[in-house]
């Protein structure tokens, strides 16, 4: 088996009307195994702006927690927030640093310009290749089945509330067809003034 | 980019087998039989079928549950089937369920080394009533009162060791597979979808299927 497929994930991040949206599925698993449903992989790198890392669970932690570590010092020396298309940038040379031993994540990348608070989204391969669209990202365990719905159920200018719905049905309809993804979900939906995180219902299976 | 997709690798779906990686279940009460399947079918991690039916007729009153390769079992249950049909026309009565254990003991023993098959045969016959035998991977063949099978079932060992009962009713047979079967889908990747029940008495067979939120429920917020 992949060793991106050892513990399994879903996660996909959509542009909105002035708003993005950021979704991830809960399970922590070894192969087949469930051992937990409340398993975070999306992580706060700023008031607007989220990381979303799906792949192998020890890098997802250890990818995070170094992240921020960069992140804080970069907010130290130049005494704001960081740009999500920095950010993007930041996140690429760290895996990329391991380029001939890399971390198994594949991130993405969801937020609001501190400044101008435009909408931004950006994917990336384990070892840094960016790629940043206009619509929507999707990393995972079940990534065909995600892109399948997105492309789908996606349309410009979806208003936050859209937006929720139609994030949560692309990634609900997606990891229900990948036998290691799912056992839970959340949502976090990010607009200029607020974030509003909720959690799905989902099948258990 | 030069992904494994583009050597020549293909992706992992197109290179792995279609596996009813499975829970399957079977329990004898007073009068016949009751067996249980999820209905998920994976090639890889991918689920090919949702609501595949893992419960297979060899007779009216005698019914198999497949696991392990698909196509191995689809292949020795047909050949089963095929080998109970002639032999009933020529008995002129139903089959015993021994009768057909053994001949899936016999496939599943002879070709050990090329197939993956785990088989569970249960069914009614005028002879000895109920019966459940279980043929697993190597080719044994044993009787039992109850049995699991399947890569989900080694997460029922507990439950049904505490919740077996020697004379239980028909509805508490369903209720106990049913449970059985819902709790290894909570933790088996390989195993999910909707909840298939069969009962099997002298009046014949009557299927049950369980959706959404008719599955049973276990405490879910940890």
């Amino acid at each position: 088996m992949s060793i991106l497929a050892y513990n399994g994930a879903a996660i996909m991040a959509m542009k909105g009307k002035n708003c993005v949206a950021i979704a991830a599925d809960r399970r922590f698993g070894v192969q087949a195994q469930t051992i937990s449903t409340e398993f975070e992989k999306i992580f706060e790198m700023g008031p607007q702006l989220f990381v979303g890392l799906p792949g192998l669970a020890t890098d997802v932690q250890t990818v995070f927690q170094r992240l921020k570590f960069r992140l804080n010092i970069y907010e130290l020396r130049e005494n704001r927030r960081i740009k999500p298309k920095t950010f993007m940038s930041m996140v690429s040379n760290l895996l990329y640093e391991r380029r001939f031993g890399p971390y198994f994540v594949e991130p993405v990348i969801a937020g609001l310009d501190p400044v101008t608070s435009e909408p931004y989204v950006a994917s990336m391969d384990l070892i840094g290749c960016p790629m940043e669209t206009n619509d929507f990202v999707v990393s995972g365990t079940c990534s065909e089945q995600m892109y399948g719905m997105c492309e789908s159920l996606w349309e410009p200018n979806l208003e936050p509330d859209d937006l929720f719905e139609t994030i949560s049905q692309a990634l609900m309809n997606a990891f229900d067809r990948d036998a290691v993804s799912g056992w839970g979900a959340v949502v976090y939906i990010i607009e200029k003034d607020k974030v509003t995180k909720r959690f799905l219902k989902t099948r258990q299976d | 980019m030069l992904g494994p997709e583009m050597l020549g690798f293909g992706v992992e779906w197109m290179n792995s087998e279609v596996s009813t990686g499975t829970t399957i279940m079977a329990t004898q009460y007073d009068g016949g039989v009751v067996v249980g399947a999820d209905s998920r079918t994976t090639t890889g991690s991918y689920i090919a079928n949702r609501v595949t039916d893992k419960l297979t007729r060899i007779t009216d009153y005698i019914y198999c549950c497949r696991s392990g390769s698909a196509a191995d079992t689809q292949a020795v249950a047909d050949l089963v089937k095929y080998q109970i049909d002639f032999h009933r026309m020529e008995m002129g009565k139903e089959p015993l369920v021994k009768t057909v254990a053994n001949i899936f003991k016999q496939l599943c023993y002879d070709y050990r080394d090329q197939i993956t098959a785990g088989i569970i045969v249960a069914g009614w016959d005028s002879k000895d009533g109920g019966q459940v035998y279980s043929v697993p991977i190597s080719g044994m063949l044993q009787r039992m009162p109850f049995t699991i099978g399947g890569s989900g079932s080694s997460y029922l060992y507990g439950y049904v060791d505490a919740n077996f009962k020697p004379a239980m009713t028909k509805e508490q047979s369903l209720q106990f597979v049913a449970n059985s079967v819902s709790l290894a889908m909570n933790r088996d990747g390989s195993s999910g979808g909707i909840i298939r029940l069969a009962s099997i008495s002298k009046d014949g067979v009557e299927r049950h299927v369980l959706t959404g939120d008719k599955v049973p429920k276990f405490y879910e917020d940890y």
